[in-house]
C-alpha cells in the first residue's frame, strides 16, 4: 500500500468503494501501478462511482457482473448482493458483462476468474459493502442539495425519500461525484433483507428465452471471416507434414495457415470452413499417447495402485494396525473414466488485430488470460488489448482453458482478417482438456458398533495442475517467458509425482469421516493426455469411491446405511445435521414396487449435500425416478437458483453416472458426438426435489456439490435392486 | 436463387445450395437466436419451425425449405412481446446458461400447437430431440404444463372466480 501512486480522481472514481482497504484482497485498484481505465460504457452524464454500478441519468442503474456468467445465476446474486445494500431491485437493473479489469479480481482466487463454486462466497460481504457505500453517498449528496439531514433520508427501489417526497437516485449523481466515498457504511442487518434469500427470478432469463443474450458464438463484427482447425487425433501431436491444396481451392476459403495446434482453415463463413478444413491431409507425429488405448490407461493404473508406491498425504495414526484389530476390512476399487466437460456452446472467441491494438470476444472463466496470452501471441502491448465478455453457453470449467484463445490471436495475426475461431462438436469431445480417468482403491475397517477405525485409500491418474500451471502461468504473469513458464509446468508435474498429492487428485477420497487412522495414496500416472477441472473437479470421482466403499461397510456391519454415517460423523454437526434430515426424508419415503432407495452424501466446496435417488432396473436398464437432495450451503441469496444448481448437477452427474464415456484408441478419442457420447435427455430426467437447510452461516458454493452424490447414490439404489455391486462408472449391469 | 419465408418476410438467397439452414439464418439474415451445438442434428440447438413443424436445422440444406416457411425464436417473440412460452420460461426460471434455450422453446412451441394438452410422456417424447446440458428439463417441463391449453383455462377460471 505505500507504493499507492495514483490521483485523487481515480481514487475517488474506481477504488474508494470496492478497495481502499475496506475489503483486504477484494480490489487491488488505487494502489495499483497502473491506472487502466474502468472497462465500462460511457455514457453521457453517467456516474460511476465504483467498477460495478453506474447511474444514468434516466436513473437506470446499471451492474456490471465481475464474475463469469456460464448459467450457475451468478449474476442474479452478485446483482441482490448490491441491489439489497443500494436498494434497487436486482431485477431492475440493466445487466452488463464486466471486461477485464483488477477491480474484478476474485477476492478468493486472487486474479479475476470464475470457479470453484466460490463466487458468493467471495462476494458477500464486499458486494454488499459495495451498494452499501454507493447508497450512503447518494444519500450524503441529497442531504446536501436538498439542505436537510442525511440522518432524515430513506431510500426506496431506486429513490431517495424525504417525508413525502420522492427524488430519483440519478437528481443526486452530480453532487455525489464530487464527494468522497464512504468505505464503511453500515450493512443491513438480515432481518431486515428484501431480496437476499428471498424467492425471486433471474435477471438474465428473458434475454435467454428470446434468443437475445449474446454468447461468443453470437459476436458479429465488419468483415468477419471463420476459422476451423485441424488438430492431432492424437492430442498434443505435432504436425509432420500437411497436404493444404484441396482445402485452398474450396469455396470461401481465403487462407490455410499453420498454427501451433495443427492447420487452420479461414473462410467467409463458418460452415465453407469446416468443409474445407475436411480436405486437409496431415501426418502427424507418433508420440508415447499413440501406443496408449482405454485398456493400457487402466493396466497402468493397476498396476501403479500394486506397486505400494507413491506420495501419502495424509498419513495419520496407524492404519495397518487398526487393520488388523478391525472387526469388518473392506477392500474395493473403483473406476471412473475419461469425460469431456461439452457445453452445449462449442469453444469459440472473435478477435480484431488493428495496428497495435486488438479487441476479443469470447465467454470465458477466467478473463485475465485473454488480454495476457493476446498480447504475447501478437506482440502488442498487454494494454492495447480489449477483451469483450460474453454470456457463457455453459462452463464446467471447460471455460477456464484457453487453447482456444491462443489458436484465435495465431489465425488473426497470420490471416490479417478479423476472425472467428470455432471448435466443432467433434474437436470438442476429441481434443480435450479432459477430465482425468482414476482407478481408486479403498480399503477400511470398522468395529464391532461400526466405528470406522481405518481407511486407507489410493488413487492412479493423472494430476490436473500441471496443465493448468502450463496455460495459465503465461496469463498470469505476462513478464515469464514462454519456456520458463513450461519449465514451471515440468517442475510441477516432478514434483507432484514424488513429493506432494495435487489436492484434486484425491480431494474427497477420506475427509467426509471420522476415522482415526486415514492414510491417502497417490500415484501419479501421466499418460500426456491434457487434463482439466471438471465441474466438482477430484469430487467427481472420489465421491463415487468413497460413498460406495461406506454403503459397502454399513452393509457388511449390519447398519443402515444413513445411521451408519450419522454415526461416524461426530465431529461434524454441520454435515451430521444433512445427514440427520435426509434420513427423516427417507423414512417418510414410499417407492413403489420394484422401486429402491440408494443414499450418497459428500462435502464439497464447503458444502454439504446429501442425494437420495429412487432407481428401477428393468432388463438391465437403470432408471432414476426421483432425486431429493438436501444441501446446507449456509445463507442462501437466491433459494430457486439454488435448487436450480442442485437440479442442474444431478442432471449433470447423472450423464456421467449412466453414460459418460470416452475412450483412448491408440492416443485418440474414439466417440466423436452426441450419438457415442450421450448427454441424459428430458425422456430419462428425474424428478428432483431439494431440500434447503437454513443454517445462516456464511454462503458456501452451490454450482457444483450437487453433483459428486448422485452416481453413487444411483449405484447404491442399484445394488439394492440387483444385488449387484457397480463399482465402475459409468454404471452398467453384468 | 432460393427464395423462402423468414419470420412473415419473403427473403431470397443465392448462397450454396448445400449451406444448412442455420449458417445461411445466422450468418447471412444475422438472426443469432437459433445455435449450432452438433452439427449433425443430435442436439436441436438449431430448432426453428419449417412449415410449423421443428425441425433441426443445422442438417437442413438451404434447397430443402425454397418456397417454405421458416420461423425462428426472433419471430416467436421479443422482450417486450413475449410468447406465452417465453413468458413462463421467465416465471419457471427455466434458462441456466441458456445456449439450448431457443431450440427447447422452438421443440415446445411446435409441440403446443400440435398437442395443446400434452401428457408429461408427451412432452418427453416431443422434447427428448433437445439436449439441454445443464440440467434444465424439470423446469422446460414445468413450464410447458403451465402453458397447455387446461393449465390455462384453470387459471382463467381462477381469475373469474369460476374454479370448481
Amino acid at each position: 500500500m505505500n507504493t499507492m501512486n495514483v490521483s485523487r480522481r481515480r481514487f475517488l472514481q474506481s477504488s474508494a468503494v470496492a478497495g481502499g482497504g475496506l475489503v483486504v484482497g477484494f480490489s487491488l485498484s488505487g494502489c495499483s501501478n497502473t491506472s487502466a481505465p474502468l472497462p465500462v460504457a460511457h455514457t453521457e452524464g453517467a456516474w460511476t462511482p465504483n467498477a460495478f454500478v453506474q447511474i444514468l441519468p434516466d436513473n437506470t442503474v446499471r451492474f456490471y457482473t465481475a464474475r463469469s456468467e456460464m448459467g450457475q445465476g451468478v449474476t442474479t446474486g452478485l446483482a441482490t448482493l448490491v441491489g439489497e445494500e443500494l436498494d434497487v431491485n436486482p431485477l431492475d437493473m440493466e445487466i452488463r458483462l464486466a471486461g477485464a479489469h483488477e477491480d474484478y479480481i476474485n477476492p478468493d482466487f486472487g486474479m479475476q476468474g470464475t470457479g470453484g463454486s466460490s463466487s458468493i462466497h467471495a462476494h458477500y460481504l464486499p458486494l454488499r459493502q459495495v451498494g452499501a457505500n454507493t447508497r450512503a453517498l447518494i444519500l450524503d449528496a441529497a442531504a446536501k442539495d436538498l439542505g436537510v439531514a442525511a440522518s432524515s433520508l430513506s431510500t426506496d427501489s431506486g429513490y431517495v425519500v424525504s417525508g413525502a417526497q420522492r427524488y430519483p437516485y440519478a437528481d443526486f449523481i452530480d453532487t455525489a461525484s464530487g464527494l468522497e466515498l464512504a468505505s464503511d457504511a453500515a450493512l443491513k442487518p438480515a432481518s431486515e433483507f428484501q431480496y437476499i434469500g428471498k424467492e425471486s427470478l433471474r435477471v438474465d432469463s428473458i434475454a435467454k428465452s428470446t434468443g437475445t443474450a449474446e454468447f461468443g458464438l453470437d459476436v458479429d463484427i465488419p468483415d468477419l471471416h471463420y476459422a476451423v482447425v485441424v488438430r492431432a487425433p492424437v492430442p498434443g501431436a505435432r504436425k509432420v507434414s500437411a497436404n493444404t491444396a484441396a482445402a485452398s481451392v474450396m469455396p470461401g476459403v481465403v487462407s490455410v495457415l499453420d498454427i501451433s495446434s495443427g492447420v487452420a482453415v479461414v473462410a467467409e463463413s463458418f460452415w465453407q470452413a469446416k468443409q474445407a478444413a475436411a480436405k486437409v491431409e496431415v501426418e502427424w507425429e507418433q508420440t508415447d499417447l499413440s501406443r496408449v488405448d482405454t485398456e493400457t490407461l487402466r493396466a497402468d493404473y493397476r498396476n501403479a495402485l500394486a506397486s505400494g508406491e507413491g506420495v501419502e498425504e495424509p498419513n495419520e495414526g496407524d492404519v495397518d494396525t487398526a487393520l488388523a484389530s478391525a472387526a469388518t476390512v473392506l477392500e474395493a476399487e473403483y473406476w471412473t473414466p475419461l469425460l469431456a466437460h461439452s457445453p452445449m456452446e462449442p469453444m469459440n472467441a472473435t478477435i480484431r488485430i488493428q495496428g497495435d491494438r486488438a479487441e476479443m470476444w469470447t465467454g470465458i472463466q477466467f478473463p485475465f488470460a485473454v488480454p495476457a496470452i493476446v498480447s504475447r501471441v501478437a506482440d502488442i502491448p498487454i494494454e492495447n488489448v480489449q477483451f469483450h465478455q460474453t454470456y457463457l453457453g455453459g462452463g464446467f470449467g471447460r471455460r477456464g482453458t484457453i487453447n482456444h484463445i491462443t489458436e484465435a490471436a495465431e489465425v488473426a495475426v497470420q490471416s490479417g482478417k478479423a476472425v472467428q475461431l470455432v471448435w466443432t462438436r467433434e474437436d470438442d469431445i476429441q481434443q480435450g482438456p479432459f477430465r482425468p480417468a482414476s482407478l481408486m482403491r479403498i480399503k477400511a475397517g470398522v468395529d464391532a458398533s461400526g466405528k470406522l477405525l481405518a481407511w486407507d485409500a489410493r488413487r492412479a491418474g493423472g494430476n490436473i495442475s500441471p496443465d493448468s500451471y502450463r496455460t495459465l502461468l503465461p496469463a498470469a504473469f505476462p513478464w515469464m517467458g514462454d519456456s520458463v513458464a513450461e519449465g514451471v509446468a515440468q517442475m510441477s508435474e516432478w514434483y507432484f509425482e514424488n513429493f506432494a498429492t495435487d489436492e484434486s487428485s484425491t480431494e474427497g477420497l477420506f475427509e467426509d469421516y471420522d476415522h482415526p487412522n486415514t492414510r491417502v495414496t497417490h500415484t501419479t500416472v501421466d499418460h500426456g493426455l491434457p487434463l482439466t477441472f471438471w465441474r466438482s473437479v477430484g469430487h467427481s470421482y472420489t465421491a463415487f469411491a468413497k460413498e460406495s466403499m461406506i454403503d459397502e461397510l454399513a452393509q457388511a456391519a449390519g447398519v443402515d446405511e444413513v445411521a451408519f454415517r450419522i454415526q461416524n460423523t461426530e465431529s461434524n454437526p454441520r454435515r451430521q445435521n444433512v445427514l440427520r434430515v435426509a434420513a427423516e426424508h427417507m423414512a417418510k419415503m414410499n417407492p413403489p414396487e420394484g422401486h429402491y432407495l440408494g443414499f450418497a452424501a459428500h462435502h464439497s466446496f464447503r458444502t454439504d449435500v446429501a442425494e437420495i435417488a429412487q432407481v428401477s432396473v428393468d432388463n438391465g436398464a437403470i432408471r432414476v425416478h426421483k432425486v431429493t437432495c438436501v444441501v446446507d450451503c449456509g445463507q442462501v441469496v437466491n433459494p430457486d437458483i439454488v435448487r436450480a444448481q442442485l437440479e442442474g448437477g444431478v442432471i449433470y452427474g447423472l450423464t456421467a453416472a449412466l453414460y459418460g464415456d470416452l475412450n483412448l484408441d491408440r492416443g485418440a478419442i474414439r466417440e466423436s458426438n452426441f450419438h457415442d457420447y450421450p448427454i441424459l435427455r428430458m425422456d430419462q430426467a428425474p424428478e428432483i426435489e431439494v431440500v434447503i437447510i437454513d443454517s445462516g452461516t456464511e454462503p458456501t458454493g452451490i454450482g457444483e456439490p450437487g453433483l459428486p452424490p448422485i452416481a453413487p447414490a444411483v449405484a447404491n439404489a442399484v445394488y439394492k435392486a440387483t444385488g449387484q455391486r457397480l463399482r465402475s462408472l459409468p454404471l452398467k449391469l453384468a | 436463387m432460393i427464395e423462402f419465408t423468414l419470420n412473415g418476410h419473403t427473403v431470397q438467397t443465392e448462397i450454396d445450395p448445400n449451406t444448412p439452414l442455420l449458417w445461411v439464418v445466422r450468418d447471412h439474415f444475422k438472426l443469432k437466436g437459433s445455435k449450432f451445438g452438433c452439427g449433425a442434428g443430435l442436439c436441436g440447438a438449431c430448432t426453428m419451425h419449417v412449415d410449423g413443424a421443428a425441425m433441426k436445422t443445422c442438417v437442413m440444406p438451404i434447397s430443402a425449405v425454397a418456397g417454405r416457411s421458416i420461423t425462428t425464436i426472433e419471430g416467436l417473440g421479443t422482450p417486450d412481446d413475449l410468447h406465452p412460452l417465453q413468458a413462463a420460461w421467465h416465471q419457471h426460471a427455466v434458462p441456466q446458461c441458456g445456449y439450448c434455450q431457443s431450440g427447447q422453446i422452438m421443440a415446445a412451441a411446435a409441440l403446443l400447437e400440435a398437442n395443446p394438452n400434452p401428457s408429461s410422456d408427451d412432452i418427453d417424447a416431443a422434447m427428448s430431440g433437445n439436449i439441454c446440458r445443464c440440467g434444465c428439463y424439470p423446469r422446460i417441463k414445468r413450464a410447458i404444463q403451465s402453458v397447455s391449453e387446461s393449465a390455462l383455462a384453470y387459471d382463467a377460471m381462477a381469475k373469474t372466480g369460476e374454479r370448481a
